[in-house]
């Protein structure tokens, strides 16, 4: 489905991510993990399109999106959430929702300017979808609340759920449950594993690892920029590099 | 109520100039609606998260089109109206792709040279423009007979009143129109977070500078208007003190409603008139007034009522607490 061929970027003289070979799978819960400044972040800006990559090239179903605008690549299919800010706070749960469905089933700008009975039509239908989305994530209750005045952990499901409504095929999840409490964590790993069994295939960044290799299928290490390993979990937990770059060279001691 | 209310208004607007005592109060009021969409317009652009300082560049850009189409090339005044918005829209997209690349503060300095450059334009390309004494004796618009009946040669000030009341509510009409749209909503979006906006798949650089563009039509439409009702037209007409004012007319009257522009170019056009002391000191006046605002009802002037009901509701729960 997603073919990273080579994908470098420098900052100057700093390699951020180093000759990345990655291929996802249609289908596959994906978990990429590393030490804090291995890159991962960086390597979802390079396949979203928000960084535009010095070396490689990344194939999205056969097409060729190396360096495509953000909005390009999101319109083939390839959606993410962000670490930080990650929703419209002055709209409400909804209309955050709503704006997300945007242009989708073609609405034409014109058209939702003179209020043609085509465009309240299409609007109709974009709202009956963003509430289905909304319930899917669970936020239905809250559907008229200002997005800033929500917690924490439900932010973060917003941001899924607005990631959801421009309708992915691949989702990249950057650290998702980030500063979540335990409650929130489970709800949150359902709700993933909902979306997949929905047929969106899962890119995940998590430093939370029990949740990582539980919910994914494969996971690629990164360190340093360079991919190290790639495997399933227990082949990931047993693999003597990926301990080494976690606890330091002398790990085999512990 | 919102249409009821501006049902009202309209109407009083039109029979307004029977009131009147005079021409010099017709000419405020003129004035008056001519700042209304120049504040609703740059508050257009606004709603994309980029403060443009261009607005008095993109007039001057309309009043000389209009001028010069009307005067060199012969056309009706009706025809070079319409023709100076689109130049000037045409103009703001084509510099809106590199503008908008420059995010907050750097986007409004370059809005602010961008103006400077038409201004030097205008002085120097003395065989087109007259240079720095600008343009004079721009004819009155074309007669026209409305129904057959009424005929409206535009030569005095409360035809041209007419005239700018139409076209504000035209053009209000129209901001209106598209900021309830889907493009409203997207802009907003794009305001607020437009990185997200853009990993949804929003094209933002594509709605900044369609917001930019429709923004400066306006501007544009009403340099044509405002040049030939004046019958002249000079490279500082327009300057830099102009569109601040215009942003302070926003600012006062409070962004974040579609009507806070309406009341603050209102206020704070007509009150300096009524009050001719005033008028004297103005850039010190609205200086005060933008600052008190800022510090006092940050909401602007649309936002008191909003106020005064939170502090009402605030105080009734604290007696109700003691």
């Amino acid at each position: 489905m997603l073919e990273i061929e080579g994908l470098s970027k420098y900052f100057g003289g700093l390699e951020a991510v180093s000759s990345v070979d990655v291929s996802v799978r249609a289908g596959e819960k994906l978990g990429l993990i590393g030490p804090n400044g291995a890159g991962k972040t960086t390597f979802f800006n390079l396949v979203s399109g928000t960084l535009k990559p010095t070396r490689g090239k990344v194939t999205f179903e056969g097409r060729d999106i190396t360096g495509k605008s953000p909005h390009y690549i999101a319109g083939k299919g390839i959606v993410r959430t962000f670490q930080g800010i990650n929703i419209f706070p002055d709209f409400t749960v909804l209309e955050n929702v709503v704006l997300s469905c945007h242009l989708k089933p073609g609405v034409g700008l014109l058209e939702t300017v003179l209020k043609t009975s085509g465009s309240r039509r299409k609007e109709k239908a974009i709202l009956e979808r963003s509430r289905q989305i909304l319930e899917l994530a669970a936020l239905d209750r809250l559907a008229n609340v200002a997005a800033k005045n929500l917690a924490h952990g439900h932010k973060r499901i917003l941001g899924i759920a607005i990631a959801l409504a421009a309708e992915p095929k691949l989702l990249l999840l950057d650290e998702p449950l980030g500063g979540m409490n335990a409650v929130e964590v489970s709800e949150t790993m359902a709700l993933i594993d909902r979306l997949w069994r929905n047929g969106i295939t899962i890119l995940l960044i998590e430093h939370n690892m029990r949740a990582t290799m539980n919910l994914c299928q494969r996971i690629v290490v990164l360190n340093f920029g360079r991919k190290i390993a790639e495997g399933t979990p227990d082949e990931i937990k047993a693999n003597p590099d990926v301990i080494r770059a976690y606890l330091g060279a002398g790990g085999h001691a512990a | 109520m919102i249409p009821s209310l501006a049902g009202i208004v309209t109407i009083c607007l039109c029979v307004l100039p029977l009131l009147l005592s005079g021409p010099y109060y017709v000419h405020v009021f003129i004035l008056t609606m001519v700042n209304i969409v120049l504040a609703s317009s740059l508050r257009l652009i606004n709603l994309s998260g980029q403060m443009s300082l261009a607005h008095g560049g993109m007039m001057t850009i309309g009043a000389y089109t209009s001028a010069l189409l009307v005067m060199k090339a012969g056309l009706s005044f009706w025809v070079a109206m319409p023709i100076s918005g689109l130049c000037t829209a045409l103009i703001a997209y084509v510099v809106g792709y590199p503008f908008v690349r420059l995010k907050g503060i750097y986007f409004s300095i370059v809005t602010i040279f961008f103006s400077e450059v038409v201004v030097l334009t205008a002085q120097q390309w003395q065989s087109l423009t007259g240079g720095a004494a600008g343009i004079f004796g721009i004819p009155r618009p074309n007669p026209v007979s409305l129904f057959g009946i009424l005929h409206v040669d535009f030569s005095s000030k409360v035809e041209f009143y007419y005239l700018a009341l139409a076209l504000m509510l035209i053009s209000l009409i129209i901001l209106y129109a598209v900021e309830k749209s889907r493009i409203g909503m997207v802009l907003r979006g794009v305001q607020q977070a437009d990185s997200l906006a853009e990993s949804v798949g929003i094209d933002t650089t594509g709605f900044k500078v369609l917001a930019f563009t429709v923004g400066s039509f306006f501007p544009g439409v009403l340099g044509a208007f405002y040049s030939h009702y004046i019958s002249a037209v000079n490279p500082d007409a327009f300057s830099f003190l102009f569109t601040i004012y215009i942003l302070i007319y926003m600012t006062v009257g409070g962004e974040k409603g579609f009507f806070g522009p309406v009341l603050g170019a209102a206020v704070l056009t007509i009150l300096p008139e009524v009050s001719r002391p005033l008028k004297a000191f103005e850039p010190f006046v609205f200086a005060a007034v933008l600052i008190a605002v800022i510090f006092f009802v940050p909401e602007g002037m649309a936002g008191i009522p909003q106020m005064v009901r939170r502090v009402k509701t605030a105080h009734e729960k604290g007696a109700a607490d003691a």
